[in-house]
């Protein structure tokens, strides 16, 4: 009966999804800041890939303390004598890992959450009042709170940072699965047989695809920026590298109002991720919805 | 295009909330008030920290030190080499073959309300401290029994057993409080004495604007400055960090910063000419230690072969900046001269040595990682100490060639804290800040069971020889078991000493006639300076 089902009513329900490619990929093409987002997004994720490659992995001391940047250190040094620039590369690495995972994490629940509360309307009210608590709580401090409790560690900020980044993806999610749910395409659904879990995973989840997608972009950006803040603060951990923990080291060591490039260049990396995913998230979107194409 | 611009905007707008906030800068609540350094009426003093607690007998942050050090006296002062000096107390001496000790005071000083500082304030205070256990002082006077006025400026001990380290531990670390306020609140330890304070020290505090600014007036008739404090006010302004209190030194904002200078940052200082920078000894030690009731940390190979894989001589070039001085690995660091011991040697940077300790002690790296399988050690440490969050990672990449794994925790203060006082490391990183009477401090950090045990050392023979000195009641007798001693926990490894900080306390090059004195907590804010110091 599935099988009926499947054959018979998959291509009727859903959009002609190839068209729909091709005309947002179309009007991306024509939108030169997010071909030049995706650009820097991808040469990023190349600099993390391939860390090793670039610089060596920054340990043990240097005897050039503070030295501003030269040819023989692009980014200069820090107050150990290592070289900054191979912290930001190795940097990249665990910030785009943390912000990654963190994200995931946090669409996983929220899209979990979001569909449940769009598509089991008793349940909305309870998974409602969650998800405004949850946006509710002071953010900053609670992770501030967590990290310090449970120890640094990379695992420890990834789900410190999903713990409190889901709340707004269940939000969008929900909104859209409210306006997918009543559709006829998915009344049909119900009324050929289909169970819950099926209408959920061939009709609902393929509704909300698209601000999922942007939420990965927006929430990984703003992952990237909790990990920063929180390894600035000294919460992060300090048996790796990430932006934010060179520019703790750079506060911690006395050299901020001295030795510029300690923070200058990470804060330039983490200005860059984070533009870059915004205008990203935003031309895709517009690319995505005829309106704005 | 117009949802472009708009996002652009917002990404940009968040973005720059986001960079001002973490760039914490400073508000100038004085500005405009006239209240800025400079003025040869009011030295002001930055400091990272408010005051937690007014009640000197509790409170133990170094700026609570730093505000009550000013308003009440202690028996007895401190030299460069950790010797005492008079302060309240002009002479003190062990009668009784040790059993009984006696201390003559000066007869001039007076709390603030009028009342004359007396014996029975002494005497108070010391009860107080015994019988509700408050602070570190409960610890180093265990031998105390009872005390006897025996008139307003003599005051006579009776201890349990000869205790030579009874007096000095007495003297510097106990602050006398008034018996007429102290002694109406009922509990001591639980008075937070947060106003009208009554004191006896050069300054007494006024004014309190929690997260400001803290000013204390001066004490005309204070007996131990000929003609009073020089400074009519002290006013102490809190601070985010240390950055912004060197930036607010060079405007001119503050006229002394209470804070050492993290090494980097004194090293830029240097060139400054309206900045003086004061070097002032430390009388602890930087440290690591291994948790001896830990496996494999209760094998000495393994300790040894830890000891081995540090590189020293770069922790006090690279890390401190050449800011600190070797100890030779002993407890007996070079500022006590007079307990010293010549003969002790600093462990040496080997880590081809480290390897054969442990392949000898049965350790191998069958996965062939460069690191010995099976040994993988968490080593905890105060992340905002900037000093040891540096040679932590110096320790973690010297020791990795050595083939020994260290995981840095680097945590939050109350983290910290739990974790220590719980034993919940395998080594310990940290920092003493002053351990300046070795027999009183060897038995508090290494006796069996001790309050700051942190390797859980239990030694028998270590214990006879704290005892045997403890029971002594002058230096001289006590100089040999200690050697002795410390020669021991140099050898089995029990505390890991890298190095004794020189501190830096920068200056504005307008004041002068301060007077150091030893250790962060004393430097040359301690009162004798602040009470001397003139501004050109």
């Amino acid at each position: 009966m599935t099988e009926i089902l499947e054959k018979g009513t998959t291509p009727a329900a859903l959009p002609p999804s190839e068209s729909v490619g091709r005309q947002t990929w179309q009007a991306f093409r024509r939108n030169p800041l997010g071909l030049a987002s995706a650009a820097v997004l991808l040469l990023l994720g190349l600099v993390a890939l391939a860390a090793p490659l670039i610089a060596d992995y920054p340990s043990g001391y240097g005897e050039d303390v503070l030295a501003s940047p030269s040819g023989a250190h692009w980014f200069g040094t820090d107050d150990l004598g290592r070289d900054v620039f191979a912290q930001v590369v190795w940097g990249t690495r665990v910030s785009i890992v943390v912000g990654l995972a963190a994200s995931l994490l946090a669409i996983v629940i929220g899209v979990l959450v979001g569909v449940l509360a769009a598509y089991f309307r008793p349940a909305d009210l309870v998974l409602g009042i969650i998800v405004d608590v949850s946006l509710s709580l002071p953010v900053l401090p609670l992770m501030i709170l967590v990290a310090a409790l449970a120890g640094p560690s990379v695992p420890t900020l990834v789900v410190v940072i999903a713990l409190f980044s889901w709340p707004e993806v269940a939000r969008v999610v929900r909104s859209q699965g409210l306006a997918v749910v009543p559709m006829p395409y998915v009344a049909a659904a119900h009324v050929v047989g289909g169970s819950h879990l099926w209408v959920i995973r061939k009709h609902v989840l393929p509704g909300v695809a698209p601000v999922v997608a942007v939420s990965v972009v927006l929430t990984t950006s703003r992952a990237v920026l909790s990990e920063a803040g929180l390894s600035f603060l000294g919460l992060g951990d300090p048996n790796s590298w990430s932006w934010g923990t060179i520019l703790h080291q750079a506060q911690r060591s006395g050299s901020l109002a001295t030795a510029w490039w300690t923070t200058l260049f990470p804060s330039l990396a983490i200005l860059l991720l984070v533009v870059a995913t915004t205008l990203l998230a935003v031309a895709y979107n517009d690319a995505r919805n005829p309106r704005t194409r | 295009m117009r949802t472009f611009r708009r996002a652009l905007a917002v990404a940009v707008g968040t973005l720059s909330i986001g960079l001002a906030a973490t760039a914490c800068a400073p508000s100038n609540p004085d500005s405009g008030s006239g209240d800025g350094g400079g003025s040869a009426d009011r030295i002001t003093i930055g400091t990272t920290a408010d005051v937690l607690n007014y009640n000197p007998l509790v409170g133990n942050s170094r700026t609570d030190t730093w505000v009550t050090n000013l308003m009440y006296p202690r028996l007895m002062g401190m030299g460069m080499d950790g010797v005492r000096t008079p302060y309240l107390a002009t002479k003190w001496e062990y009668t009784n073959g040790g059993r009984t000790a006696r201390v003559t005071l000066r007869d001039d000083f007076t709390w603030s309300d009028g009342q004359k500082v007396t014996a029975e304030d002494v005497a108070f205070t010391i009860d107080a401290v015994a019988k509700e256990k408050i602070g570190v002082v409960a610890g180093l006077i265990s031998s105390y029994e009872k005390s006897t006025v025996i008139s307003p400026t003599e005051i006579e001990f009776q201890l349990s057993q000869p205790d030579g380290t009874f007096l000095e531990n007495v003297g510097f670390w106990m602050p006398v409080v008034p018996k007429h306020v102290f002694g109406t609140v009922g509990s001591v330890q639980k008075f937070a004495n947060d106003s009208n304070w009554v004191s006896a020290g050069p300054y007494r505090l006024t004014t309190v604007e929690r997260g400001q600014r803290y000013v204390l007036e001066r004490v005309e008739n204070f007996p131990l400055v000929p003609g009073g404090p020089k400074t009519k006010e002290v006013v102490f302004r809190v601070f985010p960090d240390v950055n912004t209190e060197a930036l607010a030194l060079r405007n001119g904002d503050i006229d002394l910063i209470a804070n050492a200078l993290p090494p980097p940052l004194a090293k830029t200082l240097e060139s400054d000419s309206r900045i003086k920078l004061v070097s002032v000894p430390s009388l602890g030690w930087a440290h690591m230690q291994y948790n001896t009731k830990r496996k494999p940390l209760d094998r000495l190979e393994v300790r040894q072969a830890l000891a081995a894989a540090v590189d020293y001589e770069a922790i006090r070039r690279v890390a401190l900046q050449g800011k600190a001085v070797s100890s030779n690995s002993s407890v007996l660091t070079p500022t006590l001269k007079q307990w010293q011991d010549p003969t002790a040697k600093e462990y040496v940077h080997d880590p081809a040595k480290a390897k054969q300790l442990l392949t000898d002690a049965g350790f191998s790296d069958a996965n062939g990682d460069g690191l010995f399988d099976g040994l993988s050690l968490r080593m905890i440490y105060d992340q905002a100490d900037p000093n040891i969050s540096k040679w932590a990672q110096l320790v973690r990449d010297s020791s990795k060639e050595a083939g020994i794994e260290i995981k840095l925790e680097g945590l939050e203060r109350n983290t910290y804290v739990e974790k220590y006082t719980a034993r919940d490391y395998d080594i310990y990183a940290g920092s003493w800040a002053i351990m300046e009477n070795p027999p009183a401090n060897l038995a508090l950090a290494f006796k069996c069971g001790g309050f700051i045990n942190y390797a859980q050392v239990c030694d028998p023979e270590l214990d006879r020889l704290i005892d045997e000195a403890r029971a002594q009641l002058d230096q001289a007798s006590q100089k040999a078991p200690i050697q002795q001693a410390a020669k021991i926990i140099s050898e089995k490894v029990y505390d890991n000493v890298l190095y004794v900080e020189t501190f830096t306390i920068a200056h504005s090059a307008k004041w002068s006639n301060f007077v150091v004195q030893p250790s962060e907590l004393l430097s040359i804010i301690n009162p004798v300076s602040l009470a001397q110091a003139t501004a050109d």
